[in-house]
């Protein structure tokens, strides 16, 4: 510990600058240190929130107690700032002091501010990057992993604002061990390209870091950006969802061409994208999780201006939409999210079922099929739900929910070219006509056996089927989904819960 | 009365028995399996059951043209060791054990209402087969309002009164749905739960596989589909029965043999068994284990110390070093999640090398997986789940607890989920380890103890802990669903 009646020997050891003898002074000198410290860390914080707006805390705050200490801010910045006038916490921490490790002080004031945010319900961005545990810490053990009584430590205050608020983690550079745990606390993760997640087998040696691309593959990261310019303004857009602002429901150019995306012949694909790009406000989508589960779309948008969650089916991916484990899971955390932090729903549902076979299988449907139903059901968001093709199965209520108790789609909708059954028309074609199929002479005797069948039974009017048995709450023609959903959604207005309704599931 | 009128009735109601119809029962028993009624029979406590439905029958094609007797399920309540238990079992003698989705809504309505467990055998292949044209057809966009249908029923049911299936057969589609949706899924040899059954299979992907091939008990087993193999139906209610036990306290049961010879069951010399410290910490023979063969390197299941029912939750060194996976990771969640739902405290044994992601190994087409170090949203998911779990936690770490493993297994020990004792054995690692902290602060746990005082130690804090009846009886809303995965 220095000798405070000797400091004025001391020099700092970044800025060489001596110890003024007069206190104001030494705040005014050992402040320009610090800003002078964590060049990575200081441009995302300005970056990310309103200029003037940023109160630091914790900027002195070293690695060591030292007059003279080497570590700016400890490495970590941190303080609450505002986007566009909407207060939020944030932090980054910076790699080139002592590697962007946590240690206990840093971690104590990013409890600190986690605080902050738990109390006043403000969302929390954490700019992640760095080694993990500092190794040489001389404090007592970092509460990452390990706590200290009677306050939020990290992991506990990002798990508590699960649901309550939202928390985002840019991961900026080659993050390890406990970084990884920091940055996966978060509800939503956005990986700079370039950034790796990893960790270092026990004991130490070689750490194992892999490509943030990796992770989104998986579902760990939700988006992968760029840079750090292209990071700062998803995350912006990202949180004006939960800000609920406005837009200016400006009708996109495509919604012209809403009506000629789905193909007059019933089995070839379509892309569901084009779908969602037609009927959300111009130039409103983000997509969550491209890279994961590419059978179902996830996007934050707006309609009209308001901001609301899409799902949707992608009949255009490898299992032609069926849901698979992957792709229940991506929609259960999806409805979750929105549902937590008060999103209205929109799905668009075309899938021929939940994936079958001993590969789905393997992959757990039998368990994960059950994911979105339950986080539908236990949802209190208003969902719009529009059926444009297939409906066949459970699949149906993996998008839009069940028929009646809480689970009660506030408006669903379908097209004229909705066909639904308990299963699809070629499945039906197996049971009856197994036996013919089977002993087809070709293949292509096979399929014809199968689709002549189909064709027979399809229901050539299912769509005013669909409406004279009340199936759905009216079966419009496209062009009329994006008026007819906004109508509606104009009449819901958005009010917080006083308490949490439950966390974000990770998965 | 006119005693034609009951004559009637009472020969309608026995065409509906096993004794009128012989050449069904002897098919079934040839298969090695017991009638839907003989399943009720031994699950229940005798003369306990009430039927509903004895007589039910449907109206096949919806046209009106004809009723058939509904034989497709048995619904009854009863009891189990005195406690009331909904018990329902598909009939694969009828058309393939299709369920009338009706009859079993009825049930969730009395289980919700009513907080009773609910145990269902599910064998066959999802809603009756129909004529796509008439069949379930539209789904139709409003029942009576806020009547629970099937699908939303159970998952309304999910964390609020336990459920149970038993899969003795094929089970597909609808019938696979209420065992993803049920707490507790017991699985005999042979059978098989999947999304479409081999006929939809080979409709949507060209190919012909066996039920086995397609979708096994077995294969379950290994990925976790499953919480528990029985070698037959016998046995499986048996384990339904035992799994129930749990949610009730009984009197306090004998010490295990090792008891106080717990402190030798952990080696220091490298990997031990964690089953025998389990074994040795509960009640004599009150140890079930949940998910043997998925994530063996942890362990999870029921027992009791002292009569009180609690949930294990331990490390298996033996395995893995005690290594926490995603599968482990879910396995976790899980059971925690199940734990805290229906109030049974949690025993926590902590002694694992760290945390893993797994990752496709390019260069192995059989699956097999790229284990590196690190942390991934399966773990942290677990950490939510212990922030926001209200049921008690006992926490004792016998060895290591490297990187991140304490807050998977225990939570993070701060604030909202503080343990309710946290516990060391000697044997604690400390120092520094890992990327995670740089020491381990022997001061950072309640106490240090003797092995041999930790059974005691824990029947005192549970004594402490508030009557679950009356917790039960206060909750007006569940805590939450249980996760399907």
């Amino acid at each position: 510990m220095a000798n405070i009646d000797s400091s004025s020997t001391f020099l700092n050891s970044r800025s060489g600058r001596q110890l003024s003898e007069d206190p104001r002074q030494q705040i005014i000198d050992a402040r320009a240190d610090a800003w002078a410290g964590c060049p990575r860390a200081r441009p995302r914080i300005e970056g990310l929130v309103d200029p003037g707006s940023f109160v630091e805390y914790g900027l002195l705050a070293g690695r060591t107690s030292d007059v003279d200490d080497d570590g700016p801010s400890d490495g970590l910045v941190g303080g609450v700032g505002e986007i566009d006038g909407h207060p939020v916490v944030t932090a980054a921490l910076d790699a080139t002091v002592v590697e962007g490790t946590l240690s206990e002080r840093n971690q104590r004031k990013l409890g600190k501010l986690l605080y902050l945010a738990i109390t006043n319900r403000w969302p929390v961005v954490l700019f992640v990057e760095g080694a993990g545990a500092r190794r040489d810490d001389p404090l007592p053990p970092p509460p990452i992993v390990q706590y200290t009584r009677a306050r939020w430590d990290v992991l506990d205050g990002l798990a508590e604002l699960s649901g309550w608020a939202p928390t985002v983690a840019v991961v900026t550079g080659d993050t390890l061990d406990a970084g990884v745990a920091m940055a996966v606390a978060c509800d939503t993760v956005v990986g700079v390209a370039g950034a790796s997640l990893g960790g270092t087998p026990e004991g130490g040696g070689q750490s194992a870091l892999r490509p943030v691309e990796d992770h989104a593959l998986r579902g760990d990261v939700d988006a992968v950006v760029d840079d750090d310019g292209a990071a700062i303004s998803w995350v912006q857009t990202y949180l004006h969802h939960w800000f609920g602002t406005p837009g200016d429901g400006r009708t996109s150019d495509r919604h012209d061409t809403v009506a000629s995306i789905v193909p007059d012949n019933r089995r070839r694909p379509y892309d569901m994208a084009r779908v969602v790009e037609a009927v959300a406000d111009a130039d409103s989508l983000l997509e969550l999780g491209a890279r994961r589960a590419k059978g179902m779309l996830t996007y934050l948008g707006r309609l009209g201006g308001i901001p609301v969650g899409f799902f949707a089916n992608q009949p255009r991916s490898p299992r032609a939409g069926a849901i698979d484990a992957a792709a229940a899971d991506k929609a259960a955390r999806f409805v979750e999210l929105c549902d937590a932090y008060e999103l209205p729903l929109v799905s668009f549902v075309d899938n021929p079922g939940y994936m079958v076979g001993p590969d789905a299988e393997r992959e757990g449907i039998a368990r994960h099929h059950a994911r979105p139903l339950s986080a539908l059901h236990h949802r209190t968001v208003p969902l719009y739900t529009v059926q444009i093709r297939k409906a066949y199965g459970l699949g149906p209520f993996a998008m839009s929910g069940y028929g009646s108790s809480r689970g009660m789609p506030t408006l669903r909708l379908s097209w004229p070219s909705v066909e639904s059954g308990g299963m699809s028309l070629e499945g039906a074609a197996y049971l009856v006509k197994r036996r013919e199929i089977r002993e087809a002479s070709s293949p292509e005797e096979a399929r014809r056996i199968r689709d002549d069948y189909a064709e027979d039974m399809r229901d050539v009017a299912s769509g005013v089927r669909a409406g004279r048995t009340y199936s759905f709450d009216d079966v419009v023609l496209p062009e009329e989904t994006r008026e007819r959903i906004i109508s509606m959604l104009r009449r819901w207005h958005r009010v917080l819960p006083d308490s949490k309704k439950h966390p974000v599931d990770g998965r | 009365m006119n005693e034609q009128k009951v004559n009637e009735l009472n020969a309608v109601k026995a065409r509906q028995l096993d004794a009128a119809r012989p050449d069904a029962v002897a098919k079934v028993h040839g298969g090695g399996k017991l009638t839907a009624r003989e399943r009720i029979a031994q699950l229940l406590d005798p003369d306990s059951e009430v039927e509903y439905g004895s007589i039910a029958a449907v109206d096949p094609d919806g046209m009106g043209r004809g009723w058939i007797a509904e034989q497709g399920g048995v619904d009854f309540v009863g009891t189990v060791d005195g406690h009331t238990v909904i018990a329902s079992s598909t009939d694969y003698t009828d058309r393939g054990g299709g369920y009338g989705a009706a009859r079993l809504e009825r049930l969730i309505g009395l289980a919700y209402q009513h907080r009773w467990p609910m145990v269902l055998f599910v064998d066959g292949g999802g809603s009756r087969a129909r004529h796509p044209r008439v069949g379930l057809g539209h789904i139709e966009t409003s029942g009576p309002i806020g009547r629970f249908q099937l699908f939303d029923g159970m998952a309304e049911l999910s964390g609020w009164t336990p459920t149970v299936a038993i899969v003795s057969g094929p089970s597909y589609a609808g019938h696979a749905s209420i065992a993803a949706f049920s707490d507790f899924v017991i699985s005999t040899p042979g059978s098989s739960i999947g999304m479409g059954g081999p006929p939809m299979v080979e409709a949507a992907l060209g190919i012909t596989v066996t039920p086995n091939e397609l979708a096994g008990a077995e294969m379950h087993e290994v990925t976790g589909g499953i919480d528990l193999l029985a070698a037959d139906e016998h046995e499986a209610i048996a384990a339904a029965r035992r799994y129930l036990s749990y949610l009730h306290d009984t009197d306090p049961g004998p010490a295990h043999p090792e008891a106080a010879a717990i402190a030798g069951l952990v080696s220091d010399e490298g990997p031990y068994d964690m089953v025998p410290v389990i074994e040795a910490l509960l009640d004599h023979d009150t140890f079930m284990e949940l998910r043997t063969a998925f994530a063996r390197s942890v362990l999870t299941g029921f027992g009791r110390i002292d009569g009180r029912s609690v949930g294990v939750v331990a490390s298996q060194p033996l395995v893995e070093g005690g290594r926490i996976d995603e599968s482990a990771a879910v396995k976790i969640n899980r059971f925690v999640e199940l734990c805290d739902s229906y109030h049974i405290p949690l025993v926590i044994l902590v002694d694992s090398e760290g945390c893993v992601t797994s990752w496709p190994n390019p260069d192995e087409l059989d699956g097999s997986a790229i284990v590196e170090p690190g942390v991934n949203r399966y773990h942290q998911r677990v950490v939510t789940t212990h922030q926001h779990r209200r049921v008690d936690a006992v926490v004792v770490e016998i060895g290591k607890a490297r990187g991140m493993t304490l807050h998977v297994m225990a939570g993070s020990l701060n604030a909202r989920t503080i343990p309710l004792q946290h516990l060391a054995w000697p044997t604690k690692e400390i120092g520094h380890v890992d990327g995670y902290s740089n020491l381990r602060n022997v001061n950072a746990v309640d106490d240090v103890i003797d092995p041999a005082e930790t059974r005691t130690r824990i029947a005192r804090l549970l004594a402490h802990l508030p009557d679950r009846v009356a917790v039960r009886a206060s909750e007006t809303a569940k805590r939450h669903p249980v996760d399907t995965w």
